[in-house]
């Protein structure tokens, strides 16, 4: 689990041949849209900022983008795992219906009593609240959701393209109805023509959660020296009760977590604690950096992928505490990495050497590279669906000197950057998945886990570890060639 | 002073929990859920979009073309991703706020180029998500205008349909779109007078690739030359060779532009196809007949019996064993399905074929569920369960949503579901089986393989169904009742 | 042999009389025998009240908010035949400021198209059009297979003629990609200076024609009182005989044009031309009276 320099070249990479490699895709396109695509891809160079990728720009028409939009980030991401509260999709039935239920945020609770995930609440517009205006029905469904789901704690009214375009005032209708139900209502304004990817999305609910959440409970016992919130964990698979179990075995307790199986009041009086805890940076930061500025609260990044990251990141979390803090992280560490040395020893003879393109979202583009290395593997290309110049900032030292870096890739730039590389493993999403199997290409699904997980923490890392290995060594594959 | 103010946080007991979780199922509680008026609360449709992107997929070479926000084509494209375990590729023209104020040429015409360019299709079939629908572009001009600017070939086939997502469901928008692209592509082709010998068969939104295989099969041994209007067998169920196709199969456009001359059309989706079937009917003096979804034994001779008529040819013999071989299997297995109670929900046209199934054994279709359909359906149901004692005292469902099915099943209990895979949440509550059919099912694999439809369908439906009623009996029954017989 | 559906779409300034001229020219060619079907696409829903007697007709949009769906709702719902079995619609809509008006334009002329209100017999559909085209709804009458001809109504007023240019250039965005043309131009007077004269000269630059000058008379508004058309309430009169020449006028016309539509500061050197406003002086530009 040593670290790797990033300045060794890599076999058969070099800088120079993934920026012809960069050009034969450019020359794809029409000249307008190579214009526009040039400047979001590039041979990285981990000591030279100049690699710069443009990023965070609006998505090019007619190219076949992995993209979702500001509603998906705000319900998909920040509300959805919100587990107590009613998320209401407001607007026609369509983006509630295909977010149901398919970013896998567990919870705990008993559905449809206390906890509504797992469940799909839309205000189905019709042609009469296009023309007439959705606020009085906006009305009346939340007094529906409240007699209805009377173990609630919130609710929250996630706007569709329509609800903009009409100019409904949900904002208004909110207040009353709180007023009313005695319960948070909470309208944010998350439109999918708004912005350019989900990261808008996770943006305006940020804000949302500033303006009528943070700082409006407060925990019912005192605060303690050892009290943290994880920030951007979204139990994927179980991702945040992995998190949660290490960072509570070294000492620290988890207050609330934004928002994997998350409590509405208890993310409401995260401004107590005594640090943030960041995951994904993308979807969360902009709330750690208003608890820091308007509460003093602290925060810090950490990672919990794979053994390698997860013990920088406890020695790192555990420096902001006392000793003993310092010495149960040791101590855990050092427990752990026994049983996650056999899981390297297992995997790694199978996986040494296997290359790897990464194409999601948030955090993972970076955040798993050092999980991949922990079992000899290696990325050599990385991209990001809605990332923003830091994130790529944060990800150029990463990564090996040649490799690709990339943003916002359509379906024929992974297609040819997957034919010119070979990679042994595509890491991306859904939409992805068959195009490359069909290919005869290992994939894992990088944002939902493919149906398993978790992936996070000490609990994860076997089982991303087993993961991996049986997408690129299933015997399946050995049958992909007909032998007439 | 303020900080007093703050409320604490508090916790949910499980004395509130468990009073909670009695009172969902009762009775009082379901009055209440029923009254709902605005809230809908997991909904059994989908949006216009997405079944005019499944029959996109349906022809060859043809890329769906979503004019809208560009989350708009990831939701479609992940939707049909999860249930077929296939690729779904599709473009969006990314339209933005500044396309929402001054409307969304500039973003079509760059997608066409680009679009065009990138993936080389044949043929692009261009649909709406809500933002165009709201501020009212007009594809019409837009794709003209795109001809006249040159950016792409005058000739080159774009049918376009609106399909706003406050509008009907994903039924509403196949017809639109299937329409759109039969008027773009037959334009010219008319001969008047004469036929091809073809038969035009419309299957309607269906997801199962089993079902588009076993029509064709059935056609074949009728030796009837046939044009399946849309087909996404091949695309939705393409062979994992090493390579991959982005258009992997779907009608031929040159075979779907001879659909005016075809000798006969049926269609198997009534209101799936209202504005289609009302179409060709107007443009064609070929007979347009539209029949039940081919679900059971009965549906399923009416549409041979149609087949025959139509082109004179007597049912082959491979069918008529056939036909034997799934009454075989009914009757095998009537005694585990006959009087048991059965919930559906889905599509209108697919709930009148498994209702009349479920007639055919014994069964009852208790509660029938759909959702956004008009108040007239109610009707053609009702129709098909007064064919039968075993449909008296059903109860039909209209534009409710599968938590009004939760409390229905709650207080007045069925032996299973039979629905997509969004029921399981009930029958993991109920303890009793779901059996899957119907669009998405995303937590199997490998079903849209099976046919439903036709004499194999039905044997495989009857063989799903009473297994799964078999296997709730072993798996709950007491260990003296537990038997090696079934 | 069938008869062939001409359709048209009256536009122009909010409160230049669209609706009125609307109602009497519908009832001039109904007098003459046409059979025709007015499709109010207006939120306020007062294109029909003439020809129906009536305060504003059940809407199509109202009849959708109370069944919930347009899919539940008939066309005899909305569907009102009035005088001389003139056909009436009304798109109907939200009061000012809420929901989306334009869509309302949209669902009503689909749902009119998919329950067959376009039959064979009629001779005139006519599209009688919010004010300003604000957005993509309102244009939905002009789209291809709607209305061919579209009539602009106006005046001698400097902002209706803005208005009347405005639409120009809306016709010729969408005359680009399909068939729809100008007709003319319909002065409705405001008993302005030279007025006919003005638009004359006025659609002479727009490459097109005044189709008729409609003098101002009384008798219009002593009309609508009764809530009736001057030609229903008082044939004899003369301002019945001048709907009824517009009515010819627009039977006949055969000078369907694509118009070119000019630049503000032609239009402002037309309107200087005829004293409507005066050269610009740079000295008096934000000075307020008393100052």
């Amino acid at each position: 689990m040593e670290k790797t320099s990033k300045n060794n070249p890599l076999e058969g990479i070099t800088k120079e041949k993934t920026q012809s490699m960069v050009e034969k895709t450019l020359d794809l396109y029409p000249e307008k849209a190579r214009k526009k695509r040039a400047p979001h891809m590039s041979a990285n160079d981990p000591d030279d900022a100049g690699c710069a990728i443009r990023s965070n720009r609006k998505t090019v028409p007619g190219v076949m983008s992995a993209r979702g939009c500001a509603y998906a980030g705000a319900k998909g991401v920040v509300w959805g795992p919100i587990r107590d509260m009613v998320h209401v999709s407001h607007g026609p039935v369509g983006c509630g219906y295909y977010s149901w239920g398919t970013r896998r945020n567990l919870v705990d609770g008993t559905s449809g009593v206390d906890v509504f995930s797992a469940m799909q609440f839309t205000s189905d517009f019709q042609e009469r609240d296009i023309v007439y205006g959705g606020d009085k029905k906006l009305g009346v469904l939340c007094r529906e959701a409240k007699e209805l789901f009377p173990l609630a704690k919130g609710i929250s009214v996630l706007s569709e393209c329509p609800v903009g375009l009409i100019g409904d005032d949900i904002n208004a209708v909110a207040k009353e109805s709180s007023k009313e139900l005695d319960i948070p209502v909470i309208p944010c304004n998350c439109e999918g023509f708004r912005g350019v990817s989900q990261s808008l999305g996770h943006h305006i609910s940020n804000d949302t959660i500033r303006d009528y959440v943070i700082g409006t409970r407060e925990f019912s016992e005192p605060i303690g020296d050892y009290d943290v919130a994880i920030i951007g964990d979204y139990n994927i698979g179980g991702d945040a009760w992995a998190s949660k179990k290490v960072l509570e075995e070294i000492g620290l307790n988890v207050k609330a977590v934004w928002t994997g199986d998350g409590q509405i009041e208890h993310i409401a009086a995260t401004h107590q604690v005594k640090l943030n805890l960041i995951h994904c940076y993308r979807s969360m930061n902009y709330m750690a950096k208003i608890m820091e500025e308007k509460y003093g609260v602290p925060n810090m990044e950490f990672n919990f992928f794979g053994p390698t990251k997860i013990a920088e990141s406890l020695r790192a979390i555990a420096a902001r505490f006392d000793e003993k803090i310092q010495q149960k992280a040791e101590e855990v560490i050092a427990r752990h990495n026994v049983e996650m040395q056999k899981v390297i020893d297992e995997y790694r003879p199978r996986l040494e050497g296997k290359r790897v393109l990464i194409f999601v979202g948030g955090l993972r583009p970076r955040h798993t590279i050092g999980a991949y290395e922990d079992l000899g593997m290696k990325v050599i290309a990385s991209g990001y669906e809605f990332a923003h110049t830091d994130d790529y900032d944060k990800t150029y030292p990463e990564m090996d000197k040649g490799t690709l870096i990339f943003d916002d890739a359509s379906e024929i730039e992974l297609e040819k950057w997957v034919e010119e590389f070979r990679p042994d493993l595509v890491a991306s999403g859904v939409k992805e998945k068959y195009v490359f199997q069909k290919a005869g290409v290992p994939f894992r699904q990088m944002h939902s886990w493919d149906y398993s997980g978790p992936y996070h923490a000490y609990d994860g890392f076997p089982i991303f570890a087993r993961d991996m290995d049986m997408a690129i060594n299933s015997p399946t594959w050995k049958l992909v060639k007909s032998p007439f | 002073m303020s900080e007093a103010a703050i409320k604490k946080v508090t916790e949910t007991t499980p004395e509130e929990v468990a009073r909670i979780k009695e009172w969902i199922n009762s009775e009082e509680y379901k009055e209440k859920n029923l009254a709902r008026e605005h809230l809908v609360v997991n909904p059994a449709h989908a949006c216009q979009p997405l079944g005019a992107q499944l029959v996109a997929h349906g022809f060859e070479g043809t890329l769906p073309f979503v004019h809208g926000s560009q989350g708009c084509a990831s939701y479609y494209r992940s939707s049909l991703n999860r249930h077929f375990r296939e690729p779904a590729p599709a473009v969006s023209d990314a339209m933005t706020e500044d396309g929402a104020v001054f409307g969304g040429q500039n973003n079509l015409h760059e997608g066409l180029e680009n679009a065009l360019a990138l993936y080389k299709p044949k043929m692009m079939a261009v649909f709406t998500s809500c933002m165009p629908e709201v501020i009212g572009d007009d594809l019409n001009a837009f794709i003209q205008n795109a001809r006249n600017e040159g950016i792409v070939p005058a000739d080159f086939p774009i049918p376009y349909a609106n399909t706003p997502s406050f509008n009907g469901s994903h039924v509403q928008g196949y017809d639109a779109m299937l329409k759109s692209v039969l008027e773009c592509l037959t334009a010219g082709k008319k001969v008047e007078g004469q036929d091809n010998g073809r038969l035009n068969l419309i299957p309607g939104f269906d997801t199962c690739t089993g079902n588009y295989r076993e029509y064709k099969r059935m056609l074949k041994a009728f030796d009837v030359p046939c044009t399946l209007l849309a087909d996404i067998s091949e695309s939705f169920d393409a062979p994992l060779d090493g390579t991959y196709h982005p258009y992997p199969g779907g009608t031929p456009l040159a075979e779907a532009a001879e659909a005016l001359n075809a000798k006969a059309t049926i269609s198997l989706q009534k209101l799936a196809t209202k504005e289609t079937v009302k179409w060709l009917s107007a443009n064609t003096e070929a007979p347009v007949e539209v029949l039940d979804m081919p679900i059971g034994v009965n549906n399923t001779d009416a549409l041979l019996m149609k087949i025959s008529e139509l082109f004179g040819k007597a049912v082959p013999a491979e069918l008529r064993a056939e036909r034997g071989r799934a009454v075989d299997a009914m009757t095998d297995a009537h005694q585990y399905m006959h009087n048991k109670k059965f919930a559906l929900y889905g599509d209108p046209d697919w709930l009148i074929g498994m209702v009349s199934f479920l007639l055919e054994m014994g069964a009852r279709p208790y509660h029938i569920l759909c959702s956004r359909v008009h108040k007239k359906f109610a009707k053609e149901i009702q129709k098909v369960l007064d064919s039968s004692p075993f449909g008296a005292g059903c109860n039909i469902w209209l534009n409710k949503d599968l938590w009004h099915l939760r409390s229905l099943v709650a207080t007045d209990p069925v032996d299973a579901l039979i629905g997509n895979g969004h029921g399981k949440f009930i029958t993991r509550d109920m303890g009793i089986p779901l059996i899957r059919v119907g669009y998405p099912i995303m937590d199997r694999v490998n079903l849209h393989r099976y046919p439903t439809i036709g004499y194999q369908g039905t044997i495989n439906l009857v063989t799903w169904i009473v297994n799964s009623l078999l296997d709730q009996v072993d798996d709950t029954c007491e260990d003296r009742n537990f038997e090696l017989m079934r | 042999m069938a008869k062939k559906l001409r359709q048209l779409a009256i536009y122009g300034k909010g409160g230049i009389g669209k609706s009125t001229t609307t109602q009497n020219t519908v009832a001039g060619l109904a007098a003459m025998g046409k059979k025709i079907l007015i499709i109010g696409c207006d939120p306020k829903a007062d294109s029909t009240r003439l020809i129906l007697h009536s305060k504003a007709q059940e809407t199509v949009m109202d009849k959708v908010r109370e069944l919930g769906t347009v899919e539940d709702l008939e066309l005899e719902d909305v569907l009102r035949e009035g005088y001389a079995g003139v056909r009436c619609v009304e798109s109907g809509g939200p009061e000012p400021g809420v929901g989306c008006a334009g869509r309302g334009v949209i669902t009503a002329i689909n749902f009119l198209e998919e329950e067959g209100a376009y039959t064979p017999d009629l001779d005139f559909v006519f599209y009688d059009v919010l004010g300003d085209v604000v957005c993509g709804g309102f244009a939905m009458p002009i789209r291809e297979n709607k209305a061919q001809e579209i009539y602009i109504v106006v005046s001698g007023e400097m902002m209706a003629m803005y208005a009347a240019n405005n639409i120009c250039k809306g016709i010729v965005k969408y005359a680009s990609s399909g068939s729809v043309r100008l007709g003319g131009l319909i002065c409705n007077s405001r008993n302005t200076d030279k007025e006919k004269e003005l638009i004359e000269a006025l659609a002479a630059r727009l490459g097109t024609q005044m189709i008729h000058y409609v003098p101002r008379d009384n008798q219009v508004q002593r009309a609508e009182l009764r809530r009736m058309t001057v030609i229903e309430y008082s044939p004899e009169h003369q301002q019945a005989q001048e709907y009824r020449e517009l009515a010819r006028k627009i039977d006949e016309n055969e000078m369907l044009v694509v118009p070119t539509p000019i630049e503000i500061d032609d239009l402002e050197e037309l309107l200087m031309e005829f004293g409507i406003i005066e050269a610009e002086d740079e000295t008096i530009i934000g000075k307020a009276e008393n100052a």
